[in-house]
C-alpha cells in the first residue's frame, strides 16, 4: 500500500511536468488552432538562454525575467516569420512546419551548447517530508502549485477578460472577429508569444529535475500531447488534470502491469491518446476537438 | 500544378539516367551510400502515397521501415531464409502491421493521426528492446549478406546497388499501376475532399486502408533492403527521428513526385554526412530550415506566382503538387476555423 | 447628408473582379436596400466595405476615406456588419457574444448599459444569456447577431441577407426591428436582400445590382412600381 501511494505521488510529480508543456500546447491551440510540435524545443532554447545568463553571473530571478520576456518575443517572431504566411494552409502543411521548428530549435541548442547535460538552477527548496512512509518532495509540491495557479489564471483570462475573449474569438473565426473590430493578427501573435513564455515556465519548472540538454523536452512532448488530448485541447484546466492522470497512469502501469514494465512505459500515453480519440475526441474538459471536418 | 500527372517525365528520366550512370562515376563506398539512399527512397515513395496522394500525415514511417528491416533479419537469422527471398515477406508483414495502424486512422484525421503515429514512432525502439527474445534487444541482429554470384563482373557494392535499383524499379512500377487504377482515383478524391468523395459513394474505408497497406508495404520493402545492405540492425537505427528524416526526404523531394522521392532520399543520406564534419548540429539546422522553407515556398508555388514558375523551370526538380490546396489568404483574412 | 459614399468600387476574388465600378450613396438616417439575384455581387460589396476584401475605388464613410483603414479601424469608426450566416460565435455564450460585440467600446459602464438595453429589447436573449449561442434557434441567432452588432454603437449597420433561412414571420419581425431602430434611434441601415418584395416595403432607397453593376436605383416606392424590377425580382 505504501508502494502504491509512493507511485501515486511520483506519478503526480512527473504528471506535473507533462502538464506544464501541455499547458503551452493548449494555449497555442486555443489561440490559433495549431498544435505546435516545436513547443518543447522552443522552451528548451529559452531554458538554455536562462542558464547561460546565470552562468554569466546574472541573478537567477533577473535572468528568468529577461528570458521570459525574450521567449515572448521568440513566439511572436516565429508566428510572424513562418506561421502567418501559411495560416490558410491545410493541416498537413502546418504539422510539417511545426516539425521543422522542432528539428530546427533542437539543432540550434545542440549547435550553441553541445550535447552535454547541465544542471539547471533550482527555484524550489530541495527538502521533503515522509508521510507514513511516503516521500513527498517540496519541489514536486511547488511545481504542482505553480501549475495550478498558471492553469487557473489562463482559464480565467480566457473566460473573463476582454483579451481572452478576443483571443478565443480570433481562433474561432478570423473573419467574424475582424467584423467586431478585433485585430486578429495581433491576437494570434499574442497567443504564440504567451505560449512561448508558458513553455519557458514549464522548462524552468522541470529543468532542475531533468537537467538541461538539447533533447530534454523530446520525451515530454509525447506525454504532453497525450495530456492535452485527454484533458481536451481547449481547456487549460484539462491540460493540468490530463497531465496528472497520464503521469499517474504511467507510474502505476509501469509497476503493476507486468507486460508493460519500465521499458514500455511510453506505450501508456499512446494508449491513453488513442482511447480518448476514439471514445471521446473532445477530451475530458474540452469543447472542441483537434480536428473539425 | 496538376497532382494527377504523377510521373513527370523530365525529372524521372533525369533520376533514372543518373542512377544508371552512377556505377561508372562513383567509387564503391559512394555506391553503398547511394544504395542506402535507394532504400530510403522506397520508404519515401510509401510516405508520398499517404501524404501526397491521400492527404494523411503519418509520422510512423520510420517505425514501419524498422519493422521491414526486422522482418528480414528475423526471417534470415531465425529461419535461415535467403535474405533476398525475405524481401516480399518483409513487405507483406509490414503491410499487415501498417493496416493495423491504419485501422484507428479510419476515424482519426489530420492532427490526431499525426499525434498517434508520432506516438507509435516513439514507442517502436522501446518495443524492440522489450521483445529482445526475437529482436536481439540492444545488441541487434546481424544478417548474412547476399554475395555477388561468380559470373557477376562488378564488385560486391555494385551487386547490392543493382539489387536496390531492381527493388526501386519494382516499387515504382507497382505504385504507378496502383495510382493509375481505380484505387488511385479513390485516393485522390479522398485527399481533395473527403466529405464530397464519401457522399459520392467513394468507399472511404477501403481507400484509406489501401493507402496504408501500400504505403507500409513500401516502407517494409525499403526497410528489408536496408537490413540487407547494412548487414546489421539495432533499435538505434529506428529512433523516432528516423520517421522525421523520412518525412524530410519526402518534403524536400516533393511529395507527389516519384522521382522526387529518390532525390529526397539522396538528400537525407548525404546531407548529414557532409555537415557532421563541420558541426554535428548543422544537419539538423538545414533539415529544420528545409522543412519550413519548402512548405512556405511550395505554397507560393501555386499556379501563376513567379517563384513557382522559376522553380519549375529548375529541371522540374521541384515539380510537384504542393501540400496546400487552398489559395493564399486574402489581406485581412487570417487564421480561421 | 450622405454617411457613406461609394464611387467606382471594384473588388473580387483572386484575379477576377466581381464588382465593376459600382457607385452608390447611403443617406444618414435612412434604410437603403441593395437588391439582386444570387451572385450579383451584393455580399462582395459588404465584404469590401468592411475591409475583408481588397478593393479599388473611393469609399468614404462619415468623411473618412476608408481605403486606408484596417477592418478593425472601420468598426471603431462606426461601421458594423452582420454577415451572412449570423456572424455569432457558436462556442461563446450569449453574453460573451455581446461582450465581444462591444470590443471597440472602452467604457465598461456603457457596455453594461447597452447590454441591459438589448436584453430588454430581446427578452429571449436575456433568458438564454448563459447558454452557448450555437444552441439557439435560427431566429434567436439572428437577434443575437443584431444585438452583437449594435453593441459596437454603429453609425451604419450593414446586414447581409437577414432573411436567409428564417421563417417568414420571423423575417418580418427582424425587419420591424430594423424599422424601429431607424425610426426611434436614427440608425442608418444598409440591407442586402434577395427578398425584394419585403425589403422594398421597409427601405427608403434601393439599388438593384446585376452582375456587378448597379442597373436600377431610386426611392423604394418607385422600384416597387417599376415594371422591370417587378418582373425580375418580385415575381409578379
Amino acid at each position: 500500500m505504501v508502494l502504491f501511494f509512493q507511485l501515486l505521488i511520483d506519478g503526480l510529480a512527473s504528471g506535473a511536468i507533462y502538464a506544464s508543456l501541455a499547458l503551452a500546447l493548449v494555449l497555442i491551440f486555443r489561440a490559433t488552432r495549431i498544435v505546435n510540435f516545436g513547443q518543447g524545443e522552443m522552451a528548451t532554447l529559452s531554458a538554455y538562454c536562462a542558464w547561460q545568463l546565470c552562468e554569466w553571473g546574472l541573478p537567477v530571478a533577473l535572468s528568468f525575467l529577461i528570458v521570459g520576456a525574450a521567449s515572448f518575443l521568440l513566439g511572436v517572431f516565429v508566428f510572424r516569420a513562418v506561421i502567418k504566411p501559411v495560416s490558410k494552409a491545410p493541416v498537413e502543411t502546418i504539422v510539417v512546419i511545426t516539425l521543422g521548428l522542432f528539428v530546427f530549435f533542437q539543432s540550434l541548442c545542440l549547435w550553441l551548447w553541445r550535447a552535454d547535460q547541465r544542471a539547471f538552477p533550482a527555484m524550489f527548496p530541495s527538502g521533503g517530508w515522509d508521510i507514513l512512509g511516503v516521500r513527498v518532495t517540496a519541489s514536486a509540491l511547488c511545481i504542482l502549485l505553480v501549475l495550478l495557479c498558471l492553469a487557473a489564471t489562463m482559464g480565467a483570462i480566457f473566460r473573463f477578460t476582454r483579451l481572452g475573449l478576443a483571443m478565443r474569438a480570433s481562433a474561432y473565426s478570423s473573419e467574424k472577429s475582424l467584423l467586431v473590430g478585433i485585430r486578429v493578427e495581433r491576437m494570434l501573435m499574442l497567443g504564440w508569444g504567451f505560449a512561448a513564455t508558458i513553455g519557458f515556465i514549464a522548462a524552468v519548472l522541470v529543468g532542475p529535475r531533468l537537467f538541461l540538454s538539447p533533447t530534454m523536452m523530446l520525451p515530454i512532448l509525447l506525454y504532453a500531447l497525450a495530456s492535452a488530448t485527454l484533458g481536451g485541447w481547449d481547456s487549460p484546466l484539462g491540460a493540468l488534470v490530463g497531465g496528472l492522470i497520464v503521469g499517474v497512469a504511467e507510474s502505476l502501469g509501469a509497476t503493476f502491469l507486468p507486460f508493460i514494465g519500465a521499458d514500455l512505459r511510453v506505450v501508456i500515453p499512446i494508449a491513453v491518446t488513442l482511447v480518448i480519440l476514439l471514445v471521446r475526441p473532445v477530451g475530458l474538459f474540452g469543447s472542441s476537438t483537434v480536428v473539425k471536418v | 500544378m496538376n497532382g494527377t500527372r504523377l510521373f513527370q517525365s523530365a525529372p524521372a528520366a533525369l533520376v533514372t539516367a543518373v542512377a544508371l550512370c552512377l556505377p561508372f562515376l562513383a567509387p564503391d563506398f559512394m555506391l553503398f551510400e547511394f544504395s542506402i539512399a535507394v532504400c530510403y527512397g522506397i520508404a519515401i515513395l510509401g510516405l508520398n502515397l499517404l501524404l501526397g496522394f491521400s492527404g494523411q500525415i503519418c509520422l510512423a514511417q520510420g517505425a514501419l521501415f524498422g519493422i521491414g528491416a526486422y522482418a528480414t533479419a528475423i526471417l534470415n537469422v531465425n529461419f535461415g531464409m535467403d535474405p533476398i527471398a525475405t524481401l516480399p515477406f518483409a513487405a507483406i508483414i509490414t503491410s499487415l502491421i501498417g493496416v493495423l495502424i491504419g485501422l484507428p486512422a479510419l476515424r482519426l484525421q489530420g492532427l490526431q493521426l499525426a499525434i498517434v503515429t508520432f506516438g507509435v514512432a516513439s514507442a517502436f525502439p522501446q518495443l524492440l528492446l522489450k521483445m529482445d527474445w526475437i529482436t536481439g534487444g540492444v545488441t541487434g541482429l546481424a544478417t548474412d549478406q547476399p554475395l555477388a554470384p561468380k559470373w557477376f563482373p562488378g564488385s560486391q557494392e555494385l551487386w547490392l546497388y543493382g539489387l536496390s535499383l531492381i527493388c526501386a524499379a519494382i516499387s515504382v512500377f507497382m505504385l504507378r499501376r496502383l495510382l493509375r487504377g481505380d484505387t488511385g482515383r479513390l485516393m485522390r478524391a479522398l485527399r481533395d475532399n473527403p466529405l464530397i468523395a464519401e457522399s459520392l459513394g467513394v468507399n472511404l474505408t477501403k481507400a484509406r486502408l489501401a493507402a496504408f497497406a501500400a504505403s507500409s508495404a513500401l516502407a517494409g520493402l525499403g526497410g528489408g533492403l536496408f537490413c540487407i545492405l547494412n548487414g546489421f540492425i539495432s533499435p538505434q537505427s529506428f529512433l523516432p527521428m528516423k520517421s522525421i528524416d523520412i518525412l524530410i526526404g519526402g518534403i524536400v523531394g516533393g511529395i507527389t513526385s516519384m522521382a522526387g522521392a529518390f532525390i529526397g532520399a539522396v538528400f537525407i543520406v548525404f546531407v548529414p554526412g557532409w555537415t557532421t564534419d563541420i558541426n554535428p548540429a548543422l544537419g539538423g539546422l538545414i533539415y529544420g530550415l528545409c522543412l519550413i522553407a519548402m512548405m512556405m515556398v511550395a505554397r507560393q508555388g501555386i499556379a501563376g506566382l513567379p517563384i513557382g514558375r522559376s522553380l519549375q523551370a529548375l529541371g522540374g526538380i521541384f515539380n510537384k503538387k504542393d501540400l496546400s490546396r487552398v489559395p493564399g489568404p486574402l489581406p485581412g483574412q487570417l487564421g480561421g476555423e | 447628408m450622405n454617411i457613406l459614399t461609394v464611387r467606382d468600387l471594384c473588388a473580387g476574388y483572386g484575379a477576377t473582379d466581381v464588382l465593376h465600378k459600382v457607385s452608390f450613396t447611403v443617406e444618414q438616417g435612412s434604410i437603403v436596400a441593395l437588391l439582386g439575384a444570387n451572385g450579383a455581387g451584393k455580399t462582395t460589396i459588404l465584404r469590401a466595405l468592411s475591409g475583408l476584401l481588397p478593393s479599388r475605388g473611393l469609399v468614404e464613410f462619415g468623411g473618412t476615406d476608408l481605403r486606408q483603414c484596417s477592418p478593425a479601424r472601420r468598426v471603431e469608426l462606426g461601421l458594423a456588419q452582420i454577415p451572412q450566416g449570423r456572424g455569432t460565435f457558436g462556442d461563446f455564450t450569449v453574453e460573451e457574444n455581446l461582450a465581444i460585440g462591444a470590443y471597440t467600446i472602452n467604457s465598461k459602464r456603457q457596455i453594461k448599459e447597452d447590454m441591459e438595453r438589448w436584453y430588454t429589447a430581446f427578452p429571449r436573449l436575456a433568458e438564454r444569456r448563459r447558454q452557448q449561442s450555437g444552441n439557439l434557434s435560427g431566429g434567436e441567432q439572428q437577434m443575437l447577431a443584431l444585438a452583437r452588432a449594435l453593441m459596437s454603437r454603429p453609425k451604419l449597420l450593414m446586414c447581409d441577407e437577414p432573411s436567409l433561412g428564417l421563417a417568414p414571420a420571423i423575417t418580418e419581425q427582424i425587419f420591424e426591428i430594423f424599422k424601429s431602430l431607424n425610426h426611434d434611434h436614427g440608425m442608418t441601415l444598409l440591407v442586402v436582400e434577395q427578398n425584394a418584395d419585403l425589403t422594398l416595403q421597409f427601405a427608403h432607397t434601393a439599388y438593384v445590382l446585376e452582375a456587378g453593376d448597379i442597373t436600377v436605383s431610386g426611392p423604394a416606392s418607385d422600384l416597387l412600381r417599376n415594371e422591370a424590377v417587378q418582373q425580375s425580382y418580385l415575381g409578379v
